[in-house]
């Protein structure tokens, strides 16, 4: 994000892009909500009505899959009524004339038949967004996951540049990121690209630098993202490039990717598979080896936050059993494999850590502990350096002549549309109680009772009484790749022909029906869009025995005490 | 008089922590070490979502109130500015619930009391303001937007006091127009 979290309810304009904070981040849509008290005015993007969308001034509630015609709309709209704030773009930007020649033909009237929104509602957007001074984007995964997530992306970041919301407290552009310590795990380097602190295994200077710090050669190749594992295992014919080892933790992939039938696959072909967690989860189901870990009130470290915010967390209560936090079982395991790690402590690993990275450098504990959460950038260990709380200060980016650049590409549809056998759309989305993929909440027994298996499939109403469906009642939902069982819930706050399901479910699993089709930048899945049709199940009883069943054979799977007086 | 928990719709984001704080008020911590099947999950609130709104409904505590005008074995009085269902009393007649015009009262079943046909006994629930615990309502203290309030006699006064001058004033703006 380039703000900070604490900065949201003190902006002018929030553009809520595909984003649902009240079930996602309850503690950001306070921040929204507490905005609006004070005056701010919200602008929501949602194909739902979600809770920003209730208390919004204008909800624009677009067909799921239309972001990008819709952005380029709104852009439009800036860019012909002269709303730009054409300082900041002479001076701190790049690419603009290219950018307009890109977006010149997404006329409101251009985009009212893809995004459902009607023209007029763009335009009111769009005024209100350019006119009020601090605005501020946020989005989430209705932005991400889709096989056109990085466009997007880059498209909001355009209307901040355009009309010069960037450089100062409460605007920009922000990223509410999906898990907690999700931000963490890019700056760690838990990606394939890139080392800590966002440096690049491509670059040969880092490598270098990496090499001598550790005392290892590096690969000079940018690794396999996550989502490209299922396909490395069953289908690489280069053997060199084969995966035959799957280390997994802190994930559940046989819940959490799309196309479950073909991660199931991929696991059971997989030589060997490692999987590290504190409960038994689907992927456990798979594994060779399975290592138990502590939870969070058992270890201690940093976490960060969406904003950049690095924030200690410390250990409530010592781990029972054969445990060990992960820094201790992943320096064991290096060890074991003839690379010795001998950390003391977890302070230790992060002084290592921040030597390395210029950008984390003054991020120190000592710091951590005084001030609470120190934001990156924070390059000076010296007490004054408190961190960056919004980034770009006076219009400066991150680029070699400080400049930011424009970027416009064309809308293109989701990969697969409706059609005669699946004629509705089914997204993945979040709900409060069950946090991913509820290996936590679903071991949470006050939240278990509030929603457990095998939860709901929100309807629009008129949808419902067409299929013959009532609140709770277990109907079949199918997609080109699979099915599950869930119950019906029909709301008027979603669209005729749209479905929506949390994907934390065992019996529910609606990731049975996702697909498998990638950002080519980010590699994210297109969770958010694929063909699905509903069916009703005519005997209940059977259906519900059915479900029943299908919960105890998972239990029973993972070895889970299933009879009374069980501590679950 | 009595007092009521207040929901506001503007500031609710409906994420029904206000339900399991209840749920928690009364059955106490030992819901989080006893065995899964021996406490009920009985909230006293419920979150009611439409197409405009979420906040959740519960008892208004009427100063008239009908579930106790109706209730066949006095199980319902009135006390320390409170209306409150005395459980074991109740025969289970559901007139209570038939005779709200909130929908603010439920039937649960109670942990480990039995009734004739061998299932567990069922009596009418409704929100009794988290009476004899500190700290007021559960749900006021734990809802994360601050979108409920308990109100008293007193807000009531304020409240109605600060309407009333709103309402003075717009009628002398209206009698005099600024410019």
């Amino acid at each position: 994000m380039s703000m900070g979290i604490p900065e949201i309810e003190d902006s002018g304009c929030l553009l809520c892009f595909g984003y649902n904070g009240a079930d996602s981040h309850p503690i950001v849509a306070r921040r929204i909500v507490r905005g609006k008290q004070k005056g701010m005015k919200i602008i929501c993007v949602d194909p739902r009505v979600t809770e920003t969308a209730r208390i919004s001034d204008i909800h624009l509630q677009l067909k799921g899959g239309s972001n990008l015609a819709l952005v380029n709309a709104i852009a439009n709209v800036i860019w012909s009524e002269g709303l730009t704030d054409d300082a900041f773009i002479r001076e701190h930007t790049k690419g603009y004339d290219e950018f307009i020649e890109v977006i010149k033909e997404y006329t409101p009237e251009y985009a009212e038949p893809i995004t459902h929104v009607p023209a007029e509602e763009i335009r009111r957007a769009a005024r209100l967004y350019a006119t009020t001074k601090p605005a501020m984007i946020l989005y989430g995964m209705g932005v991400c996951q889709f096989s056109q997530a990085v466009d997007v992306v880059k498209g909001l970041a355009n209307l901040a540049l355009m009309t010069g919301n960037f450089g100062g407290p409460a605007m920009g552009i922000g990223p509410v990121r999906g898990q907690n310590n999700v931000q963490g795990a890019c700056d760690m380097g838990a990606l394939p690209n890139s080392y800590p602190g966002y440096q690049n295994v491509t670059d040969p200077k880092s490598r270098e630098k990496f090499e001598k710090a550790w005392g290892v050669s590096l690969p000079d190749k940018v690794g396999c993202p996550i989502t490209h594992v299922p396909r490395r295992i069953l289908h690489e014919k280069d053997e060199s490039k084969r995966i035959h080892a799957y280390y997994i933790f802190g994930e559940d992939p046989a819940q959490s990717d799309p196309d479950l039938a073909e991660v199931r696959e991929a696991l059971d072909k997989c030589d060997f598979v490692v999987m590290q967690d504190i409960y038994m989860n689907k992927t456990g189901l798979y594994a060779d080896v399975i290592l138990p870990a502590t939870g969070w009130g058992e270890n201690e470290g940093v976490y960060t936050c969406a904003d950049r915010g690095f924030q200690r967390i410390r250990k409530l209560v010592e781990p029972e059993g054969d445990l060990k936090p992960d820094w201790q079982i992943i320096a064991e395991i290096s060890t074991a494999m003839g690379y010795p790690m001998e950390y003391k402590n977890t302070e230790e690993i992060w002084n290592e850590l921040i030597d390395l990275c210029p950008s984390f450098q003054g991020a120190t504990y000592e710091k951590m502990e005084k001030y609470g959460c120190v934001q990156w950038p924070c390059r000076d260990k010296s007490m004054e350096d408190k961190g960056t709380p919004y980034l770009h200060k006076d219009g400066k980016f991150a680029t070699a002549d400080q400049k930011a650049l424009f970027y416009g590409t064309q809308w293109h549809p989701p990969l697969e549309k409706e059609n005669e056998q699946y004629p509705m759309t089914l997204s993945t989305v979040r709900e409060v109680g069950h946090y991913s993929v509820r290996t936590m909440t679903g071991n949470c027994r006050t939240l278990r009772n509030l929603e457990d298996e095998p939860g709901w499939v929100q309807m629009n109403t008129e949808d419902c009484r067409r299929l013959g469906l009532k609140k709770g009642e277990l109907v079949k939902i199918l997609s080109k790749r699979g099915y599950c069982i869930t119950r019906c819930l029909p709301t008027d706050r979603v669209t005729p022909g749209a479905t929506y399901m949390t994907y934390q479910w065992w019996i529910g699993a609606c990731n049975e029906l996702t697909i498998a089709e990638l950002d080519p930048v980010s590699n994210t899945p297109e969770y958010k869009y694929c063909a699905c049709r509903v069916e009703k199940i005519e005997d209940q009883e059977w259906a519900e025995r059915h479900v029943q069943e299908l919960y105890e054979d998972i239990r029973a799977q993972m070895g889970i005490h299933t009879g009374k007086g069980a501590k679950a | 008089m009595n007092y009521f928990v207040k929901g506001n719709p503007d500031l609710c984001i409906g994420c029904r922590t206000c339900m399991i704080g209840c749920v928690v008020a009364h059955e106490g911590k030992r819901i989080f070490e006893i065995d899964p099947d021996s406490y009920t999950f009985n909230p006293k609130l419920h979150m009611v979502k439409t197409a405009a709104l979420s906040v959740p409904v519960q008892c208004k505590h009427c100063e008239n109130p009908a579930c106790m005008a109706v209730c066949p074995v006095g199980a319902i009085s009135q006390k320390d500015h409170c209306v409150v269902i005395d459980t074991d009393k109740c025969m289970g007649c559901k007139s209570c619930m038939d005779a709200c015009p909130f929908g603010a009262i439920n039937m649960v079943p109670v942990a480990g009391k039995f009734q004739a046909d061998g299932t567990e006994k069922k009596v009418a629930n409704k929100c009794d303001l988290c009476t004899g615990l500190p700290g007021g309502p559960a749900c006021v203290r734990v809802c994360p937007t601050e979108a409920l309030t308990l109100v008293t006699e007193e807000e009531l006064e304020e409240a109605a006091e600060a309407k009333r001058k709103k309402a003075a004033l717009n009628a002398f703006s209206e009698n005099y127009p600024q410019e």
